[in-house]
């Protein structure tokens, strides 16, 4: 992979030749790694799609290219799964040797819509939705987990979404620059310049734990869990800056006002663990009175979901719920069944929300500074395709109906690696992280629409090319 | 419901990872080997391991194979060895782990059967070992010094150079970055074929063998299985013989239609290279290219007829 384009560049523009299959709309994200861009696709075939387009920071030249882009595209490449991100393009930019990953765009993610929820339609995420929602997550994380693949960093803003088209409503896990494979090193959270929030943090690594497993993602899908039911945030501590990975008392002092204190009993381990053992003052001496999950969820404790909400949450990694075991529990047999477009109940009656779509910042270019171009004019609403270029084909398109059918129940797919190893290089899934706080534009694009064929693959590997 | 298996559950080590500080024949081997799996899970772990194996094609490096253009390949040979000593000896300088500086030579290889590089550019394949090292550190070690930090030896070469090379590596392997290495394997095999000794003297014999090895065959004409399998039974018994090789490999089931006649040709050349090194007193690790180059001509390949062979133009 890597296009193998050149720089040339031609009289109209001082584009390198792979930015030049995109219309660049704007920036829509901002972080530690990078920015996101928005893009649309010009060529024929995929008119109009709209794709998001990382740019990862430049690292220092002196450092090479960044280990955690290494990471994240080799990660990214190998798998294909629905709830996935994909990854659709890996772009070179041999002028300043900047990289940049195209990955198939998502119009929502998990973080706006708890929060479009919470602070302006006021009431909370139905639960057809929430079902959904849970579903597809575990469903992606059981395939990462098959594959010993570990995300360590999920929260809501990881949890991306999509938009109208045909995967309208369909969940796709993202941002996998923190992930890992099985027996890959690893750096404390804290280095690297990256920067994960707490709150989705298990207490094993809080308490110091030296080895992860892949419950530490499950811990995390529990607290997702609970802030879809509940529009907050379920342990929502104050973090300790410094470093390397300072002792985060006050987040286990959430934990521990909901969950109780654990104890050796029921958590043999913790004996073992280093910050168990040296704080003993705080966090063994501390009393905590009878907080009960139940109540801050406000989920009677013999439901469905309270008992598999307490499953992912349970103290010891060794018998926290797995992934798959998750997708068997009774919660998802019970009415409504989860579905596949997440958004769109199937009941007849329940409230059917229009989430925002992301705000796009028009005025930056891909080196995210200068003003691009004129922003295009554009309408938005339901079943009315704004113009502008590179929409001139655009048809007008109804919601999707297809993208509405109950997802059967079916045993989990024997996900294989091996198997898929033949596949078609073009076929890579991605994770695009989106950061919050996005100033916003003065012109929203809400342009969508989808197209059957996929992007066009990588070219095909060159052999013995002379260097 | 609740019953709980532990078998997607993936271990892995968190911050303090141990370092093996040097390269010595003579320095035990950190725990790093003996993965840190919670019981059950190494099996499952392997098995997975095998499977991603399978599509492991023999894809021999047209460079260093080719049957014609001899002089051009005596000369790839004698600059690759060159490479081994540059990347075990900077290895050893940073403090990598062994895994480290294997990774790299797969990504020697790898390259190598893609794009080939002649005698007029020696200082192609010292870049190569620069950037194969560096990405290596980058997929496996905690601290990765800078690049101007990378010792260098004839030729000194910009920080953005290698980055460019970085990035040359990177595509032509598809980023394909996660190599299969000999190393995962190696202490299941020794739980499965020696039960009942110390797996830290086994293991800490069978690394020796691998990195004795790397000079001897292409790392992409093997698989890391074979490799690790035939490491570790030399290292537990050098007097096996073919049946009683094959009795022991059968113990393996997941293992699935595995040639133990690679294992066992595998197995013959670290006996063979042990002799030798008692003949030559010089370490096996560091020994110069010139008693090995071309001696032995891929020993392990049975494929030989099925090798692309690309010209080289000579410039």
């Amino acid at each position: 992979m890597g296009d193998g384009s050149s720089n040339r560049t031609n009289s109209n523009s001082n584009k390198p030749e792979w930015l030049q299959q995109y219309d660049l709309i704007g920036k829509i994200g901002e972080g530690t790694y990078g920015l996101v861009f928005l893009a649309r696709i010009k060529s024929q075939a995929n008119r109009g799609k709209s794709i998001a387009i990382k740019k990862f920071k430049q690292s220092k030249d002196g450092d090479g290219v960044s280990p955690t882009a290494i990471r994240e595209i080799m990660l990214l490449r190998e798998i294909i799964h629905e709830n996935v991100v994909k990854l659709v393009n890996v772009h070179i930019n041999h002028t300043d040797m900047s990289l940049y990953l195209a990955f198939d765009y998502a119009e929502h993610d998990l973080y706006e819509i708890i929060r479009h929820h919470r602070d302006k339609v006021n009431h909370s995420i139905n639960q057809y939705t929430v079902k959904s929602l849970l579903w597809q997550l575990l469903n992606g994380l059981n395939y990462l987990h098959s594959n010993w693949i570990i995300h360590r960093d999920l929260k809501p803003s990881n949890i991306l979404v999509m938009g109208d088209g045909e995967e309208h409503g369909v969940v796709k896990i993202a941002d996998f620059g923190l992930a890992r494979i099985y027996q890959a090193p690893l750096k404390p959270l804290s280095e690297n310049g990256v920067v994960v929030t707490i709150w989705y943090r298990a207490p094993e690594l809080l308490l110091g734990a030296k080895h992860y497993t892949s419950a530490v993602d499950m811990w995390a899908v529990g607290c997702i869990f609970a802030e879809l039911l509940t529009l907050k945030p379920l342990f929502q501590g104050a973090e300790v800056k410094g470093t390397p990975n300072p002792f985060q008392l006050d987040q286990l002092d959430k934990i521990f006002k909901v969950l109780g204190h654990p104890t050796l009993d029921k958590w043999p381990s913790l004996a073992n663990l280093p910050h168990w053992q040296q704080d003993v003052q705080h966090i063994q001496g501390h009393k905590y009175d009878n907080t009960s999950l139940c109540n801050v969820v406000h989920l009677s404790p013999k439901s469905p979901a309270y008992d598999l909400l307490s499953k992912m949450l349970e103290y010891d990694p060794r018998k926290r719920i797995t992934a798959a075991e998750a997708l068997e529990h009774e919660y998802f047999k019970l009415e409504p069944q989860p579905g596949r477009n997440t958004l769109v109940p199937c009941q007849p009656g329940e409230t059917f929300v229009n989430y925002p779509t992301r705000p796009v910042d028009t005025t930056t270019d891909f080196e995210g500074t200068a003003n691009l171009q004129p922003p295009m004019p554009v309408s938005s609403g339901a079943g009315s395709m704004p113009g502008g270029h590179g929409s001139n084909r655009t048809v007008p398109r109804p919601m999707n109906v297809v993208g509405m059918q109950r997802m059967p129940h079916q045993p989990m797919q024997a996900y294989n690696l091996a198997s898929q190893a033949g596949m078609g290089p073009g076929m890579n899934p991605g994770g695009i992280p989106m950061q919050r706080g996005v100033p916003q534009a003065h012109q929203q694009q809400q342009l969508r629409r989808k197209d059957q064929m996929g992007m066009p693959g990588y070219p095909p590997q060159q052999k013995s090319r002379r260097i | 419901m609740s019953n709980i298996s532990p078998i997607t559950d993936l271990m892995c080590e968190e911050g303090g990872a141990s370092f093996l500080v040097e390269y010595d024949e003579n320095t035990s081997i950190d725990s790093l080997y003996n993965p840190c799996f919670i019981l059950d899970d190494e099996e499952k772990y392997i098995e997975y391991l095998f499977t991603q194996e399978m599509g492991f094609v023999s894809e021999s490096c047209p460079a260093l194979s080719s049957n014609h253009d001899c002089s051009n390949r005596f000369w790839l040979r004698s600059a690759r060895l060159d490479a081994i000593d540059w990347i075990f000896n900077t290895q050893a300088k940073f403090g990598f782990k062994v895994h480290t500086a294997y990774l790299s030579m797969t990504y020697f290889d790898q390259f190598l059967s893609k794009r080939s590089i002649d005698e007029s550019k020696p200082w192609a394949i010292q870049l190569l070992s620069v950037a194969c090292l560096s990405l290596a550190a980058k997929m496996e070690e905690q601290n990765v010094p800078s690049l101007s930090e990378y010792p260098s030896e004839e030729y000194l070469f910009e920080t953005r150079v290698i980055k460019n090379m970085e990035l040359m590596i990177l595509s032509t392997l598809e980023w394909k970055m996660g190599s299969a290495t000999p190393f995962p394997y190696l202490h299941y095999f020794v739980t499965k074929f020696c039960p009942r000794s110390r797996p830290e003297t086994i293991i800490t014999k069978a690394i020796d063998y691998i990195v004795a090895m790397v000079k001897d065959i292409n790392l992409m004409d093997q698989r890391p299985s074979i490799i690790a399998s035939a490491a570790v039974l030399a290292a537990f018994d050098a007097t096996l013989t073919r049946n009683a090789m094959d009795h022991m490999i059968s113990a393996i089931s997941s293992w699935g239609n595995i040639e133990s006649g690679h294992v066992f040709s595998c197995y013959n050349l670290i006996q063979e290279k042990k002799r030798n090194k008692v003949k030559t007193p010089s370490s096996i690790l560091f020994s110069t290219h010139s008693t090995s180059t071309c001696v032995v001509e891929n020993p392990l390949d049975t494929s030989s007829g099925t090798k692309r062979k690309l010209p080289f133009d000579k410039s």
